[in-house]
């Protein structure tokens, strides 16, 4: 069990390092040694550029957003001069019927992209494709957590 | 998520919660809960995500989490030991125990994912990238297979980026232990991969 520890320690510094070395900055310590098994710093690099973070769509983002700014006024005493009460009613999204006239970068965003019928693993399938398409485009650069 | 900043008076490091200025912010007037919510919507909704494997699923989760969390903002405090006091870790427990509640509730049975990721074939010579996709299906197809506590730990080390620490707040589970779990993982991907044994 000692052992096993000693390893989880040693794959728990290399991850650090690569999260840290992804994100532009030095990690907070050095990992004493690398894991040993090649294959394991392999895999850990594999789930580092593999696994991406899902935005939600912005319209839901926004219709959500509504529904805490309402949930919270309702929690306060209301005044006749309320800049952020004006905002309830400010939902640019709402009449445009659809993401494609939102104009945003697309590529932050996952709209209705993972809905019923195209799994999570397909999403993410997609999101390694733009990450090795954007790998060809250095311009782009930095570190992107692909919204499918 | 956590920094550091020095204690003049006492001339000794002490850590704090980075989002204690939005969180007294939220406590004074609730609309300043926009603030958090915008910042950590992404990351719940993806954990939500990951567990579900459901868009909608994970929609109803994100909601029920953010709602939950703006009412129960009085109660949340700040402990003396980060990241215990962290309101992401916080937020992750709200998450943790909605999507047990869902899953009580629900008995929702995943899709198979991985028959769809056929539908994104590469173009590209793929042995040149860095990260295969055959490597990235394979381990998509073990991710899949993992005991929950495992897979949880492994979303939320390389999705969420969260140190063992706050894992274990989320989890319930001491660091040490987290780490174990992430190994574990890691390396039930790597047997996949390598078709090595221990």
């Amino acid at each position: 069990m000692r052992g096993q520890e000693e390893e989880a320690l040693l794959t728990d510094a290399y991850i650090d390092a690569l999260l840290a070395a992804h994100a532009g900055a030095e990690p907070a310590l050095a990992p004493p040694d690398l894991p040993a098994d090649s294959l394991l710093r392999r895999t850990i690099e594999v789930l580092e550029a593999g696994l991406p973070r899902f935005h939600p769509s912005f319209l839901f983002e926004e219709a959500l957003a509504a529904r805490l700014r309402a949930a919270a006024l309702g929690a306060r005493p209301s005044s006749t001069h309320d800049p952020l009460a004006a905002e309830l009613i400010h939902l640019p999204v709402a009449a445009t019927g659809g993401l494609s006239v939102v104009a945003v970068d697309r590529r932050l965003l996952v709209g209705g992209a993972i809905a019923s019928g195209v799994s999570l693993a397909g999403a993410a399938m997609l999101a390694w494709r733009r990450r090795e398409r954007d790998r060809e485009r250095p311009s782009l650069g930095g570190r992107r957590r692909w919204l499918a | 998520m956590l920094r550091r900043g020095k204690e003049q008076a006492e001339g000794r490091l002490v850590q704090f919660d980075a989002d204690r200025p939005a969180v007294e912010a939220a406590k004074r007037d609730a609309r300043r809960f926009e603030a958090l919510y915008r910042k950590y919507v992404a990351q719940v909704y993806s954990f939500a995500l990951y567990e579900t494997r459901d868009h909608h699923s994970a929609q109803d989760v994100t909601s029920l989490v953010f709602l939950r969390a703006l009412s129960g903002l009085h109660g949340f405090r700040e402990q003396a030991q980060p990241p215990d006091s962290s309101f992401r870790v916080w937020l992750f427990q709200i998450a943790r125990n909605t999507l047990s509640n869902e899953r009580r509730r629900e008995r929702r049975h995943p899709e198979a994912p991985l028959d769809l990721a056929a539908h994104f074939p590469a173009k590209q010579d793929v042995e040149q990238t860095a990260v295969s996709r055959d490597e990235l299906v394979r381990a998509w197809q073990v991710i899949e297979e993992l005991p929950p506590d495992r897979r949880r730990a492994l979303v939320l080390r390389f999705v969420e980026e969260m140190s063992a620490a706050e894992i274990g707040a989320v989890l319930g589970r001491s660091e040490g232990a987290v780490r174990v779990l992430i190994h574990r993982a890691v390396r039930s991907v790597a047997q996949h991969l390598g078709h090595r044994s221990d």
